[in-house]
């Protein structure tokens, strides 16, 4: 299908860019790095009347860390600049495993971890991980700034919770804690670079030997990548133990709730939720221990 | 409306009137025939369509012409020096068999370039991940794989050309 | 063994080097002045009556130059069995009533590509909804829907085959197995969506670039259809990005361009979507086969018995072939002393089904593959001595089927399963391995005349001058298997010339010699290749005489085309430049060019081909018993493909047809709901990639085929056979799902696992 006909803006500053949101009212869209957009235009499931460009703007374009605020991905910084950067590789290790683990080279060249999350597809690789890791967004609108949790970002298949005229400026994750672990395991039922069929991100805190904090979360088993409540308080206070992570695998595949699609069925991926928790959560407790 | 846009291709300077929706594929094919770059199927799933702007691979369909304005593009007719010599990449290509029907071609030597300037001696899987995404249904990749490390000997052992990606 | 200067070696492919600089031309790569864009209009409905078409407000947008519907044609049918009428069954825009969603209906071009998009928007039909049906069991059904009134059945072809008594055979012994295999459609995947562009000359005539496998099918068909003779068509294959058997019949964009640069005045381009590709392309055939096949106790084959129904999707397309060819392949590899096979093609309202490498081979070796490692077990013989102890050998003759002249398949065997450490591996592996085998045979090129072509198979002209250089004319097609690299070592093989000294001009109807075939079925390097040696010593004999004139041989002496010069083969000082020679020729006769025309015509080698390409392949896998995922570790293979001219030509497509072998086994299919094909795109349709493909080794297996081009035969498509029986029978040794329906999925895995695991059934 050919692309639909749109205004094209690129402009230099966050302001100018919602001022332009604001004006081109609700047809208007915001693109970063396309890969998504694109392809919706292409399938004729998005019919912008405007698009506006995100990629002159210099001020997003940046990946900051420091041991203290933790980590801010700018929202036009290339996945393959997040995958690569020294300190997000050394301390965020699950998100860079979650970003190498999709698309191909040049769609990582062009997309955005901000794109990723905006684009909310259950199956978004990105989302897991930084949700367990307390991940934030920051959103600007002509009112001003808010600051809005991952876990209260998506709403459903393609729907978030920002509002008509805010722009998602970048991504926050707190830095890591003393003697916490991360992993992100993810499967697809076929070979090659693939939409992830499962993908389960997990965060443990330790105190001593146990658990102290637990956030594990489900994706492409929901309309939305889901926290599984019941299996995080499974693991609280526990340690790590071949009987808990068999257990915590299958009430995490009790909450999930997945549908079969053309990628897989919906009886598979609840067996692959309960083989990915424990192998997630084992890589948790084993990186958590070494920290 | 149309938005004229001036970028270059392979150090050429073009100015270009183009509307919005206008891939960068299309106006490199259409608009500049510059045909080597080629069309596999629209939704940046396959690799045909690479090209490099600036420093690094993107798919030229998945780009608007109009978001390259004041760029520097790099196509695959921008890889050979000369009509009678080949880049090192393209001669390990020719070399090693890596062609048959030569439309992943571009792509997977623009990809190449890409990896190589970034990762001098790539070993196997290293150029495999590299190629990951680029499909190509004659070679089973093998040859191009060869192909790859073919050039990054070459291009190590010469250093003439430095690929600028 | 003869020995040869440059057949067999490592020559660079002619076509490389402009490839690599992204400077070959392929069809949408060209352009026209004045050029115009097509786009089709495809039914939505998989089954529906055509009530009426509205064109008006499309052909009314500003921009759109031509908008045509089945009126506007000469509504004649065609398809690719002209020997057959009654199974030329498709129109280029369909007539009445549509039969798959896909279907082209109407076509429009306009002066670019978004107002033709736009207009197709605008054309409005009216459909009345008919029941379809979109399997074969349904199909078939008694008071089924009936997809074309001349075949009320919804069978449109049958083939029979049967030698020796089946029954008397079952009868006789010790082991029968019945099993019933299904195996799903996939995509030929080429990587360049199909297109065509036409424009009309002066005269009126047409001229058609197009990416296809069939210049001269096409030209024929395009001719007939638009009421046309075959003269006033030319067809030109520019470089194709790869076909693997979806490009080889006269298809709706290339009648259209042609019939609406008539229309317009202007030439007409039809470039295909990859989503249009994979919605209404071509695909291979699903099938359904039960078979039925007896043994000895000491593994000795009595019998079988083979029944496969086709899903052949809404038209015959290729079909009948298949229907064919699927018998004749039950028939191969091993020694049937009684055979019998029933295939039926039966239409359903899903995309035609088509020719794919493999041509029916893919589907009903996997079917004897599995079968053979399923009485190896029952009988308590190592698969690979069952093999042995039963596979055919060079002399074999198979009534109807085959007449084996070069066989390699015995020593295929063995060396596989020494490459593999077969034997070792099949006791000792760790656990969640396994390894498997997996063999095929392969047609070189087909006998069967159906297109019913007045001219040779193949034709070759060869001109020469007196610079030393030659010049290859051909109508075969190179589609990215490298045949123009193999003609051309051929002919500088057989002229003693160095391939720079060569020449081609090729695949185009008005220029290069009536006529070719195509490329398919593995054809073109034994039929084209015989062409150009038949025209190559004619061109000797030519030139020859000058050099034993010139030197006043004795009428005793042999003379030879070497390293450039024409001489004595004993004295080779008694000879002269090859373009000295020429020019004496010439001047002999006094000024004419020394010009010849080769042709090849397989007769006296039975019904289905000339030849046959043997060959053995062994995975070892790893599966993940906990997700079902499955990892191809290594593959090996040994293959008989008589001389091999250009090794690496033959090992890239070696590497190619496990990439596709892998896919068909593991992770490509159609995700169909009822006639709708859901994965339209490279992200849903998985290909295997570059970090997918196994380690691999290769053996090529010395033979030398009496009636190939010195000494060559089929090499890369039968190769689409043995990979998927390989995993499947890995697959099964490693965990002990034994896969009856393909693809083998991580999900049918981890159920067969639980269900065993229930049962506490065998544990590999």
């Amino acid at each position: 299908m050919r692309l639909p006909k749109f205004a094209y803006f690129a402009p230099r500053t966050v302001e100018e860019a919602l001022n332009l949101l604001a004006d081109h009212g609700e047809g208007a869209r915001v693109m970063a790095g396309g890969t998504d957009v694109m392809v919706k235009m292409i399938h004729g499931l998005l019919k912008p009347t405007a698009i506006i460009s995100l990629l002159e703007i210099e001020e997003l374009r940046g990946i900051h860390f420091d041991a203290k605020d933790g980590l801010t991905i700018g929202a036009t910084a290339p996945l393959a600049d997040t995958a690569s950067h020294p300190d997000i590789v050394k301390y965020y290790p699950a998100l860079v495993h979650a970003i190498r683990s999709m698309a191909n080279v040049e769609v990582r060249n062009m997309g955005t971890v901000a794109g990723n999350i905006c684009n909310a597809a259950p199956s978004a690789d990105t989302a897991p991980p930084l949700m367990v890791m307390n991940g934030e967004v920051n959103l600007a609108s002509l009112k001003g700034q808010r600051r809005l949790s991952l876990n209260e970002f998506f709403r459903g298949p393609g729907v978030t919770n920002m509002i008509h005229g805010e722009i998602l400026t970048s991504i926050h994750v707190p830095p890591p804690l003393p003697k916490s672990g991360v992993s992100y395991q993810r499967i697809s039922a076929r070979c090659g670079v693939d939409i992830a069929a499962v993908g389960v991100g997990v965060g443990i805190v330790l105190a001593g030997e146990a658990c102290k904090d637990a956030k594990i979360v489900l994706g492409a088993v929901a309309p939305v990548p889901m926290r599984a409540l019941e299996t995080e308080e499974l693991v609280q206070g526990r340690e790590r133990a071949q009987e808990l992570l068999g257990q915590a695998g299958d009430r995490a595949a009790q909450e999930a709730r997945p549908i079969s699609d053309m990628r897989a069925s919906a009886s598979w991926r609840r067996k692959m939720t309960a083989v990915l928790t424990r192998r997630a959560l084992d890589e948790a407790f084993e990186r958590a221990s070494r920290r | 409306m149309k938005h004229q846009i001036r970028f270059t291709v392979n150090g050429d300077e073009y100015v270009v009137a183009v509307d919005p929706r206008r891939t960068l594929n299309e106006v490199l094919r259409d608009d500049l025939n510059l045909t080597g770059t080629k069309l596999g199927c629209g939704t940046g799933d396959c690799g045909a369509c690479t090209v490099i702007v600036e420093d690094r691979t993107v798919s030229s369909c998945l780009t608007l012409a109009v978001s390259v304005n004041g760029k520097a593009v790099r196509t695959v007719e921008g890889l050979a020096p000369s009509g009678e010599e080949l880049h090192p990449i393209q001669e390990a290509f020719v070399k090693t068999g890596a062609i048959q029907c030569g439309f992943c071609t571009s792509g997977m030597e623009m990809a190449a370039a890409h990896l190589l300037s970034r990762n001098p001696s790539p070993g196997e899987e290293e150029i495999r991940a590299g190629l990951s995404g680029h499909l190509c249904r004659c070679t089973g990749y093998n040859q191009i794989v060869e192909a790859v490390s073919v050039a990054a000997e070459a291009m190590r052992n010469s250093k003439t050309e430095e690929v600028k990606g | 063994m003869k020995r040869f200067s440059i057949i067999g070696k490592d020559v660079p492919r002619t076509d490389a080097a402009t490839k690599a600089r992204g400077s070959a031309i392929y069809t949408d790569d060209m352009k026209l002045p004045g050029m115009l864009h097509g786009r089709l209009l495809r039914s939505p409905f998989a089954h529906a009556l055509i009530k009426h078409i509205d064109t008006s407000k499309a052909a009314s947008l500003p921009g759109v130059k031509c908008v045509i519907t089945a009126e506007d044609t000469p509504k004649i049918k065609y398809g690719n069995w002209r020997l057959f009428p009654e199974t030329q069954d498709e129109y280029a825009l369909a007539v009445e009533k549509v039969r798959f969603i896909g279907d082209e209906v109407a076509a429009v071009c306009a002066i670019d590509k978004d107002t033709a998009e736009e207009a197709l928007d605008l054309i409005e039909v009216e459909y009345e909804d008919l029941p379809a049906v979109f399997d074969v069991a349904s199909s078939m059904q008694p008071g089924a829907p009936v997809i074309h009134d001349y075949c009320p059945t919804n069978i449109s072809v049958n083939r029979k085959i049967k030698y020796g008594d089946v029954e008397k055979g079952f009868a006789d012994s010790d082991y029968v197995r019945e099993d019933v295999f299904t195996v799903h459609g996939v995509s030929h995947a080429y990587l360049e969506p199909c297109s065509a562009l036409a424009q009309v000359d002066l005269d009126g005539r047409i001229t058609l670039w197009t990416s296809t496998q069939v210049p001269y099918i096409v030209q024929c068909l395009l001719a007939s259809t638009l009421g046309m003779r075959e003269n006033d068509i030319r067809v030109i294959k520019p470089y194709v990005g790869g076909g693997f058997g979806g490009k080889m019949e006269l298809r709706a964009w290339e009648f259209c361009a042609a019939l609406m640069a008539k229309m317009t005045g202007r030439p007409v381009k039809f470039t295909l979507s990859r989503e249009e590709e994979f919605l209404a392309g071509r695909r291979r055939h699903p099938m359904t086969i039960h078979s039925k096949v007896g043994f000895r106790k000491d593994g000795t084959l009595t019998a079988k018995d083979l029944k496969i129904r086709l899903d052949g999707g809404a038209y015959n397309a290729m079909g009948p072939t298949a229907t064919f060819l699927c018998g004749n392949f039950g028939a191969m590899l091993y020694r049937y002393p009684n055979y019998r096979f029933h295939g039926e093609h039966v239409y359903t309202n899903k995309p035609p089904a088509s020719a794919m490498r493999g041509f029916g081979a893919p589907q009903s070796l996997y079917a004897t593959e599995i079968q053979m490692n399923i009485a190896a077990e029952a009988l308590g013989i190592d698969p690979v001595d069952l093999r042995i102890k039963n596979a055919q050998v060079s002399g074999d003759e198979i009534p109807d089927v085959a007449v084996i002249s070069s066989c390699g398949f015995v020593e295929s065997i063995k060396a596989v399963a020494e490459m593999s450490e077969w034997k070792e591996k099949r006791k000792n592996l760790k656990p969640g391995h396994g390894i498997g085998i997996g063999c095929y045979s392969f047609i070189s090129g087909g006998v069967f005349n159906w297109f019913n072509t007045q001219y040779p198979f193949s034709a070759a002209e060869v001109r020469v001058f007196s610079d030393g250089t030659a010049h290859l004319l051909s109508m075969a097609s190179d589609i990215g298997q490298g045949s123009d690299t193999v003609l051309k070592q051929i002919l500088a093989e057989e002229l003693g010339l160095r391939m720079e000294d060569i020449r081609i001009t090729v695949a185009d109807t008005s220029m290069t010699p009536q006529a070719d075939l195509g490329a398919w079925g593995s054809r073109v390097t034994l039929m084209a290749g015989n062409a150009v040696i038949d025209a190559a010593r004619k061109i000797k004999e030519q030139i020859f005489g000058s050099v034993s004139a010139r030197f006043n041989l004795n009428v005793i002496h042999e003379l030879e085309c070497k390293d450039g010069r024409v001489q004595s083969k004993v004295k080779s000082d008694y000879g002269l430049s090859f373009g000295e020679a020429v020019a004496m020729a010439q001047k002999a006769n006094r000024g004419e060019p020394i010009v010849a025309r080769g042709s090849y015509t397989p007769r006296d080698k039975g019904l289905v081909t000339p030849a046959f390409g043997f060959g053995a392949q062994v995975a070892e896998v790893e599966v993940d018993r906990e997700t079902g995922l499955v990892e191809v570790k290594h593959m090996w293979t040994a293959h008989d493909c008589g001389t091999v001219i250009n090794p690496r030509s033959v090992e890239g497509q070696l590497a190619g047809s496990i990439q596709m072998g892998l896919g068909y086994a593991l992770s490509e299919q159609f995700v169909m709901d009822g006639g709708k094909t859901l994965n339209t795109n490279f992200a849903d349709y998985k290909m295997p990639m570059a970090t997918d493909m196994p380690p691999s080794d290769v053996v090529h297996i010395d033979t030398y085929e009496p009636e190939g081009p010195m000494g060559a035969k089929e090499a890369g498509e039968g190769l689409a056979s043995p990979t998927a029986p390989a995993i499947s029978d890995a697959v099964y040794h490693a965990v002990g799902y034994r896969c009856m329906d393909l693809p083998i999925t991580p999900e049918k895995i981890l159920e067969d696992l639980e269900k065993m695991s229930e049962t506490g059934d065998k544990q590999a």
